[in-house]
């Protein structure tokens, strides 16, 4: 469903403050630094991008789980629902919300074990079970208030790179994917929970024609958009590719695991209920 | 779910056991809509997702409110806003007779829902008098969009009810698949005819043969000239010949003029001539609608 997105529960309900956006987050930051947070964020939305991929979904699914996670965490502590388990939460109900068809749950929980093994070994070894999953998907559900469907910057990106090629005759293969992969990268930061989606994939078609040396300032210039919006977008993610540039996954996340404290799991529904209300 | 009052049974939706409730705070009477979750692997199951998705995000008088979804007890219960009957129990109620300014007055809010979802790029899909809700006021508003799947294929239907043909396209009853507003425009018209014949379907076909026949009859049997590409279709055949035996001023004789226009615009085999749902708002069959009062 492609709808009007300014009547859409993603921009009613789902653009955030940043100022209630670090409120809520206070909980966390008593134990984590705010770039330990960050490096947090980074690291789990590798890991559903490595989930995704694990299941072969399409890059949309992946885009919407990371938008989920984030949702979730928006609202509540990483104490609350292990974002272990929050993880392939966001991409079964991602899969389903986009129509990806249904997500086999023996497959999805075979790919998450194969991956801590493989991948993650670092990372807590408990197994996921099935039910533990459909009891976090109703979690999830509720503190979204079933607010499922996320605009992503991409649409907004191909129609602006198609007014760059019309308008500019400007058509450059490498400034396409170079934007699109900046766009990927954007799911890392808090710009989805703060920024309409265009204003992502501008700051995306920015920083890429920057770093290809393209001169888009002309084009910029006619667009009748907030640009110093487009540049707190764009502050987000270089501020990204910084902290990224030093950030060891194997080396820093057991330390920084380590600092959340204990989650309280899904099994006991009890502990659960008692950190979400 | 202590807050809503259980009042009485009200049908099987595509997913679940639907009830009248009352609200015990506010006394608002609404309609709950208890989704199933026997399948131990699907979760959340996804007709049901769809519908809280799309109803999320659609919020227009004529199509059918969401209020709330509650979770309780591991289970998940929609709360819709409540309208008194539905078409079919509304035929039923109007012993074979209906004032043709209540005909004009339901079709104008059926194509007013249609035309918002589809502006939205919804398609509902599964349009049928069933899922069409009328209030006290006679206020319609489009409402089960749990089949509204992308393929339009029911995951599982559960209740007894087969899953109706009547109001299916030509083109799907050949195979195509269901992308296009068009199929909602399609049943739009078959739901006219029934409604102006106060509660007689227009096309009661008993499988997809029949279905096409009883089609074809009244409109003729489309050829590639009046329907270039209809033998593509994936699971066309070749149907008898048969030529238009009957007027639409027989099919549909208490209705005016302007009336039949509009129905023959939306009976149209060929989906792309088909006429959508805008324009159908603006035809000159609703010019004296007062729509100040819809």
């Amino acid at each position: 469903m492609a709808g009007n997105f300014w009547q859409s529960s993603h921009c009613q309900q789902w653009l955030l403050d940043r100022q209630d956006v670090l409120r809520e987050r206070g909980n966390d930051l008593k134990n984590l630094s705010e770039e330990d947070y960050q490096k947090l964020m980074v690291f789990f939305a590798n890991y559903i991008q490595a989930i995704g991929e694990g299941l072969k979904v399409r890059q949309q699914v992946i885009a919407t789980a990371t938008v989920y996670f984030k949702r979730f965490y928006a609202r509540k502590s990483l104490k609350c629902i292990d974002p272990f388990l929050l993880a392939p939460t966001c991409v079964f109900l991602a899969s389903k919300v986009e129509e990806f068809g249904m997500m086999s749950t023996t497959k999805l929980t075979g790919t998450l074990a194969n991956l801590l093994k493989t991948r993650y070994p670092y990372a807590p070894q408990e197994p996921i079970r099935v039910n533990q999953i459909l009891e976090a998907e109703f979690f999830l559900l509720e503190m979204m208030d079933c607010c499922l469907i996320v605009y992503h910057p991409y649409r907004p990106l191909t129609q602006f790179l198609h007014d760059l090629a019309h308008s500019k005759e400007i058509k450059d293969e490498n400034l396409s994917s170079l934007a699109w992969k900046i766009c990927n990268d954007s799911l890392r930061t808090d710009v989805s929970l703060l920024y309409p989606p265009y204003q992502i994939a501008l700051a995306c078609l920015h920083i890429a024609s920057v770093m290809i040396g393209r001169d888009l300032k002309n084009w910029f210039a006619e667009l009748s958009v907030d640009m110093e919006k487009v540049f707190e977008v764009m502050q987000y993610i270089l501020s990204l590719y910084r902290l990224w540039k030093n950030f060891d996954e194997k080396e820093q996340v057991p330390l920084l695991l380590q600092k959340i404290g204990k989650p309280s799991l899904g099994p006991s529904l009890m502990d659960v209920n008692s950190c979400l209300l | 779910m202590q807050k809503y009052e259980k009042l009485e049974k009200i049908g099987e939706g595509t997913y679940g056991t639907v009830f009248k409730a009352k609200n015990r705070e506010t006394q608002e009477v609404v309609a709950l809509k208890r989704v199933r979750l026997d399948d131990d692997d699907e979760g959340v199951p996804s007709s049901a997702l769809r519908e809280i998705c799309l109803l999320k995000e659609l919020k227009h008088k004529n199509i059918v409110r969401l209020y709330d979804v509650v979770h309780s007890d591991r289970k998940l219960t929609l709360v819709f806003e409540y309208c008194d009957q539905d078409l079919k129990k509304y035929f039923d109620s109007c012993n074979s007779e209906i004032d043709q300014s209540v005909v004009k007055s339901l079709m104008y809010q059926l194509l007013r829902g249609l035309a918002f979802c589809h502006a939205h790029n919804v398609l509902h899909r599964d349009l049928k008098p069933q899922n069409l809700l009328i209030n006290k006021n006679m206020e319609l508003k489009l409402a089960d969009f749990g089949l509204a799947r992308a393929f339009g294929i029911p995951v599982r239907c559960y209740s007894a009810e087969v899953v109706t043909l009547w109001y299916r396209p030509p083109d799907v009853l050949f195979g195509a698949k269901l992308y296009n507003t068009s199929i909602d425009m399609w049943s739009s018209g078959c739901i006219f005819a029934e409604i102006a014949n106060a509660g007689r379907p227009l096309f009661p076909g008993g499988d997809v043969e029949d279905q096409l026949k009883r089609i074809f009859k009244l409109l003729g049997t489309p050829t590639e000239e009046s329907w270039p590409g209809v033998s593509q279709l994936p699971d066309f055949k070749p149907m008898p010949l048969y030529h238009p035996s009957m007027t639409f001023g027989q099919v549909v004789p208490n209705l005016s003029s302007k009336g039949r226009d509009l129905l023959q615009r939306l009976l149209i085999c060929n989906p792309n001539q088909r006429l959508a749902a805008d324009p159908a708002l603006q035809h000159s069959y609703f010019t004296d609608l007062s729509t100040a009062e819809l």
